[in-house]
């Protein structure tokens, strides 16, 4: 067989491998062709350079933070991330449906929180969100606390739909965008905006986001960028602004977390959020915090559910909640 | 790298996070193939893998030799990350947050090591080689993306996987090519 039918051979052997998974049946009629798709269907398991680069530049960030902060680590539950959005809502458990169903999202706790509400995390895709507030059947009455998010899945068209059908109203259909996704904008009945995406790209969750990304809308971005950075470290990953200085987009990262911001316009209007961030010392995150403008909520205090925690709002109405296992010395 | 060698990067990396990238880059490939070939996707498999990472970062210090090496130890803190995550329904994140203790470690079969050492080879590949398959299998992209990219045709690209599994192949092998 020449090398010219070989590579054509092997070729559309390789598409269906990588496009269907299927296990191609040349084995009988080329030995030497069957002996290469084995080297190629364990490549299927090579991984991405630029998540290499990007976990080791992590490492060395969080390596970094252990060395500022008297080698304490930060210590989180298997799963989290630095910064996790918190929901709170009126009818937490219909939103924990909504989710489900509409994102494929796994319960993994609920329990009633100290003030009487639902507190509940649940896993999307590789993040959590935490969903609390409300149920049919708990006394609580509180402030609803809406929140925006930027979610990443394989069909953008099909979550959409599934969307509608458990509750939601429309923000935006979906359509494609020249920064590389497609996406449609919805508002789940607990007041939660949810940018539904797929990106173009060669998977589904663009390099350096995940699952689940935070966004917020403020009316002005520069100063939450600035508070983010002095309170918690954060760091600017991009930003594109304006000629007159208005933030049309900016990826802003704790530790591990993005948070994506643009300053408020049309149907992105600022909706204050509530974080849980875990920290290495709760103590002294809330000091930074309060010398970065923030105002306490809370004090640092140890919780019974083993996580010493404190409580600020920043200038711009968002709520961040630092916590730390309770140190046991 | 020697066990002996491997200690002593080990034991400085202790006193100095700093060292921890060497360790790193010793052993990135290994934990991925194996973290790879227990999950569904590639998202988990990345994401499981840098929950290792972060994992073994934060525990260097209790990590002791006794007969275990790091890459095991490594591999045995991939393998409680993936059960967390198989873990449906419950949030039982005191055993799952803890880094394991020195023990026997997870099954690391034959096709753990050969995966790793395919990643490694495809390191070793011509740099045009290297590049088609990394977009090819890590980028999962067509050829005709990768032909646009690189400004070559589809058939120079075809030709470039081609040789290049070729060569893999043989390496796997043995064979010096």
């Amino acid at each position: 067989m020449s090398e010219h039918l070989l590579i054509d051979q092997l070729e559309q052997a390789l598409e269906r491998l990588l496009t269907a998974g299927e296990r191609e049946h040349l084995e009988a009629l080329n030995p030497a062709l069957a002996a290469l798709l084995d080297v190629a269907r364990e490549l299927r398991h090579l991984p991405r350079s630029a998540f290499r680069n990007r976990l080791k530049a992590d490492l060395e960030r969080s390596r970094t933070t252990m060395h500022v902060e008297d080698h304490t680590t930060t210590s989180r539950p298997a799963g989290f991330r630095a910064v996790t959005p918190y929901m709170i809502v009126q009818d937490a458990p219909a939103l924990i449906d909504f989710v489900t169903r509409t994102f494929g999202g796994e319960e993994r706790h609920r329990a009633i929180g100290s003030a009487g509400g639902l507190h509940a995390e649940v896993r999307i895709g590789n993040s959590m969100v935490m969903i609390g507030g409300g149920a049919p059947d708990l006394q609580w009455r509180g402030t609803s606390m809406p929140t925006a998010l930027h979610v990443y899945v394989e069909d953008v068209d099909a979550a959409f739909r599934r969307a509608l059908s458990a509750g939601a109203t429309p923000i935006y259909k979906p359509m494609d965008h020249d920064y590389g996704e497609r996406s449609g904008g919805v508002r789940d009945p607990g007041g939660n905006h949810w940018y539904i995406a797929t990106a173009t790209g060669p998977h589904h969750v663009p390099a350096g986001l995940h699952t689940v990304n935070i966004c917020l809308h403020p009316v002005r971005g520069e100063a939450v960028i600035a508070f983010l950075e002095r309170a918690f470290g954060a760091r600017t990953l991009e930003k594109v602004a304006s000629s007159e200085g208005a933030i049309q987009h900016a990826k802003v990262a704790i530790e591990d977390s993005v948070l994506e911001i643009g300053d408020a316009h049309g149907p992105f209007q600022p909706m204050p959020t509530m974080f849980y961030v875990f920290v290495a010392d709760v103590d002294a995150a809330y000091e930074r915090a309060l010398a970065a403008g923030a105002t306490t909520i809370s004090a640092p205090a140890d919780q019974p559910y083993g996580n010493r925690t404190a409580g600020v709002q920043d200038a711009f109405g968002n709520q961040w909640y630092v916590a730390a296992p309770v140190r046991r010395n | 790298m020697t066990d002996a060698d491997e200690r002593a990067l080990v034991a400085a990396a202790q006193q100095d996070p700093a060292k921890f990238g060497e360790l790193y880059d010793q052993h990135f490939g290994r934990v991925y193939a194996f973290v790879a070939a227990r999950v569904r996707d590639r998202a988990a498999a990345e994401d499981i893998t840098a929950d290792t990472f972060h994992r073994a970062l934060a525990g260097l210090r209790q990590y002791e030799w006794r007969g275990l090496p790091f890459g095991a130890w490594l591999v045995r803190i991939a393998a409680n990350a993936i059960a967390d995550r198989a873990r449906r329904g419950s949030r039982d994140v005191a055993s799952g947050d803890e880094v394991p203790d020195v023990g026997v470690p997870p099954d690391v079969d034959r096709f753990d090591d050969e995966r790793a050492r395919l990643f490694q080879l495809v390191d070793d590949l011509p740099a045009d080689q290297r590049t088609v398959i990394l977009e090819r299998f890590a980028e999962e992209r067509s050829i005709r993306d990768i032909a646009t990219r690189l400004k070559k045709t589809e058939g120079a690209v075809k030709q470039l996987q081609f040789r290049a599994l070729r060569t893999l192949r043989a390496r796997m092998e043995g064979a010096d090519v």
